[in-house]
């Protein structure tokens, strides 16, 4: 590989490689395409660091970057790691670790791309003289009749991710490029086959990428102090009765809608209804008392103009399908009221509003 | 190699020379004779004959042009090894009566992390501080230096921003309390001529010394560690009993042959290391007087001839080694060890530069083949890269420029 001095006719892409299928088929479609592609991976934790003690085995590796740069190689690609170490920490880790700490189910992907994937490296994709960002995304970038760029939600219903995209800075959208969200996840990877990419096979990342499999409650275990763990015990009572029915060990341990593992045995079906922070009390009941019609949001992030009252297909959590709502100026910021009662709805999670398939933006779900 | 715009590998300009230097074009000429180079030097039968010659031969060249015995001299895989293996020998026979060590603050992680290692064991290190004029805090060897010192070690040269130590005097106040002194000498051999001290090696009065084969343009994998006569010793790897049964594993022959093969121009390389020292005097002065706001690390002191470590106000070191990688140079930010995990240097931290200074440090290292016109050229790109790059601090949203 040398040096990039000429610019190639359809432009110089900064390509975000995790590693995974999606974003080294991105890349590869990208070359394909006759760009001129500079792979990165922003490095979110410090692998060297891990503790190695004796007898431990092997320590956890950063074999995803090794599979990133891998597949840039076989597309004879520059390719970089980027440390995003602490912006990562500030600015998606400590804030999941505080959600759940207050009474809330956190929504990390969407500060990922809020603070790294759409700002950090819109930064690099300037400074690297580049014309474009691309990621490996279930999303489309579409252009209406006055040439205004609109993200859209992908051919593949099942994958789509536009959900954790409401924050993106409109300005920026024409220079997204999305190469695989015109596909499905089986032709993603079938084009990895063809290529011989290394990660053809690779398992589908599922979950929070930085707590891996040990779950979120030993992440958090291991990241904040015993101390306050301790101020976070408190009881679950029966909803709205207020019947006290059991101690329970930090209500960062539960979740709105959850039906397991509440730690008791019960003669009926109970579920998580709300939780409390101030006093850390965790309702439980019938599962009609997750029911909801209204739901207030915060710090909302438009990429359209919004039309106050209209009707608007709102996702109130990723894998939800959508239900119709109109939405409404409030003081704090807007109310959806549903059609139909919604299940569950977590404070902490977004709700993400679409006009036919197309994302309009959304903000976070709060507590009246 | 080609890329997929047609451009090879040859038009790349390298300036990373510190990281590793690329081979000796005389390997290339001698290829075929190293291929030779099969066996195993133990065995008994006469085809072990070519390769033990060359081990032989290239442990005397390389004790002749040290000025020392063969039989100081051992073969491993690098000067990472060779820095661990003398830590730990002295800490496994002096760990009773004399548990203390004094070592540089801007050593190689090998020195670091095998004191740190040592810590743990019950070692104290006391860590000797560098400034940010690049020279060393002797007062505080002084200071801190007692009967209960095993070893100092401070390097001949630092990695990053060439700065020469004063190894003879520091061995002096070393050996007076009864310790022992090691140097890594891994920046030493192509960059510095070592013919220009009359006594050679002798005349740092080192007990220990490491070296790197790919450092002075032959083999990566290929390291010498030089061990005084009577110093403590015991094998980091134990084996079959060769070198003398103090590094186990069958040698590796090809890396010592290349080793031996470049020695002739090691010897000779006085020529270099003045041509080296004009174009990095060149590069400088001609870089401060381009790009404002940019100065150099320790450009006061004594340096090796070929290193420049520059802190480039307003820019971001990652960044610009990026583009200017793009662009065809190959440069550092720092020490290539950590390179894929770029966190600030550091040693220029421990040297005082703020973390802002520390991420916005760019090295470049000299080699034999640089030339006055890639000079020219890396000046003027360097020159037009961080005109871009600060115009887009200037306009972003965030603040001008901040370090994440």
């Amino acid at each position: 590989m040398s040096q990039f001095n000429e610019k190639k006719s359809k432009g110089r892409v900064l390509v975000a490689m995790s590693g995974g299928v999606d974003s080294s088929v991105a890349a590869a479609l990208l070359v394909e395409q006759g760009y001129e592609v500079i792979g990165a991976t922003m490095q979110v934790w410090d692998y060297s660091s891990c503790d190695i003690t004796e007898g431990s085995g092997t320590c956890c590796s950063s074999l995803d970057v090794d599979d990133a740069r891998s597949v840039a190689d076989k597309l004879n690609i520059p390719f970089y790691v980027l440390n995003c170490e602490a912006k990562f920490k500030t600015s998606v880790i400590d804030p999941f670790i505080k959600a759940y700490l207050n009474a809330q189910t956190p929504l990390p992907c969407v500060n990922c791309n809020t603070y790294l994937k759409f700002d950090h490296l819109i930064k690099k994709m300037k400074e690297l003289d580049c014309d474009y960002l691309s990621t490996g995304h279930y999303a489309q970038v579409v252009f209406d009749e006055n040439n205004h760029a609109k993200i859209k939600t992908s051919t593949d219903d099942w994958k789509d991710q536009t959900y954790f995209l409401f924050t993106i800075d409109p300005e920026i959208v024409p220079k997204l490029l999305f190469p695989i969200g015109h596909l499905k996840k089986p032709q993603v990877r079938e084009i990895a086959e063809a290529k011989g990419l290394v990660v053809a096979k690779k398992k589908d990342s599922t979950g929070i990428c930085f707590v891996g499999s040990k779950g979120y409650d030993q992440f958090i275990k291991e990241n904040v102090s015993a101390a306050e763990l301790e101020t976070k015990k408190g009881v679950l009572k029966r909803f709205p009765s207020g019947e006290v029915m059991a101690d329970h060990s930090g209500i960062h341990l539960y979740t709105i809608g959850q039906g397991k593992g509440l730690g008791m045995n019960y003669h009926e079906k109970l579920f998580v209804i709300q939780i409390d922070a101030l006093d850390n009390t965790i309702w439980v009941g019938e599962e009609k008392y997750l029911l909801k019609n209204e739901v207030d949001i915060i710090e909302a992030k438009w990429l359209s103009e919004i039309e106050d009252g209209a009707e608007y297909n709102v996702k109130i959590r990723y894998q939800h399908q959508g239900s119709a709502a109109n939405i409404y100026k409030t003081e704090r910021g807007y109310k959806l009221k549903f059609k139909d009662p919604q299940r569950a709805v977590t404070p902490g999670q977004a709700a993400v509003l679409y006009k036919n398939q197309q994302l309009i933006g959304g903000g976070w779900i709060t507590l009246n | 190699m080609q890329n997929h715009s047609g451009t090879s590998l040859k038009e790349r300009i390298y300036l990373d020379h510190n990281a590793t230097t690329p081979h000796s074009p005389l390997l290339k000429q001698r290829w075929a004779e190293l291929f030779e180079v099969s066996g195993n030097p133990s065995s008994i039968h006469q085809d072990s004959r070519i390769p033990k010659t060359w081990l032989r031969e290239t442990r005397q060249k390389f004790a002749d042009y040290l000025n020392c015995s063969t039989l100081e001299l051992i073969f491993n895989s690098g000067a990472s090894e060779g820095n661990s293996s003398i830590l730990k020998s002295v800490w496994h026979f002096k760990q009773t009566t004399q548990p203390e060590f004094l070592i540089s603050a801007v050593e190689h992680p090998s020195v670091v992390k095998t004191a740190e290692h040592l810590e743990t064991l019950g070692a104290k290190i006391h860590w000797i501080p560098v400034h940010r004029n690049g020279k060393i805090d002797l007062e505080f060897i002084k200071k801190n230096i007692s009967s209960k010192t095993a070893l100092v070690s401070v390097m001949f040269a630092n990695n990053e921003t060439g700065s020469l130590f004063p190894i003879k005097e520091i061995s002096s106040i070393a050996h007076a309390a009864g310790a022992l002194m090691h140097s890594d000498c891994v920046q030493m051999l192509g960059k510095f001529d070592l013919a220009s001290l009359p006594n050679k090696l002798k005349d740092l009065d080192v007990d220990y010394a490491t070296f790197s084969a790919h450092k002075f343009y032959a083999l990566t994998g290929t390291g010498v560690v030089y061990v005084k006569k009577n110093s403590p010793w015991i094998p980091l790897v134990h084996g079959g009993g060769q070198e003398r049964s103090r590094r186990g594993g069958t040698e590796n022959i090809l890396g010592i042959a290349a080793l031996g093969m470049v020695m002739g121009e090691i010897i000779a390389s006085a020529v270099q290391v003045t041509e080296m020292a004009r174009l990095r005097d060149l590069f400088e002065s001609s870089v401060t007087k381009e790009i404002r706001g940019c100065t150099i690390t320790a450009g006061e002191s004594a340096r090796l001839s070929n290193t420049s470590s520059l802190v480039i106000q307003g820019v971001d070191g990652e960044t610009l080694l990026m583009s200017l990688d793009l662009r065809g140079f190959s440069v550092s930010t720092g020490a290539a060890c950590s390179s894929g995990n770029p966190e600030p240097s550091p040693v220029l931290l421990s040297m005082g530069l703020t973390r802002e200074e520390a991420q916005s440090s760019l090295r470049v290292s000299l080699g034999w083949s640089t030339t006055e016109t890639q000079i020219q050229n890396f000046v003027a790109t360097l020159k037009e890269v961080v005109g871009k790059l600060r115009e887009i601090n200037l306009n972003s949203k965030d603040q001008p420029y901040v370090a994440i």
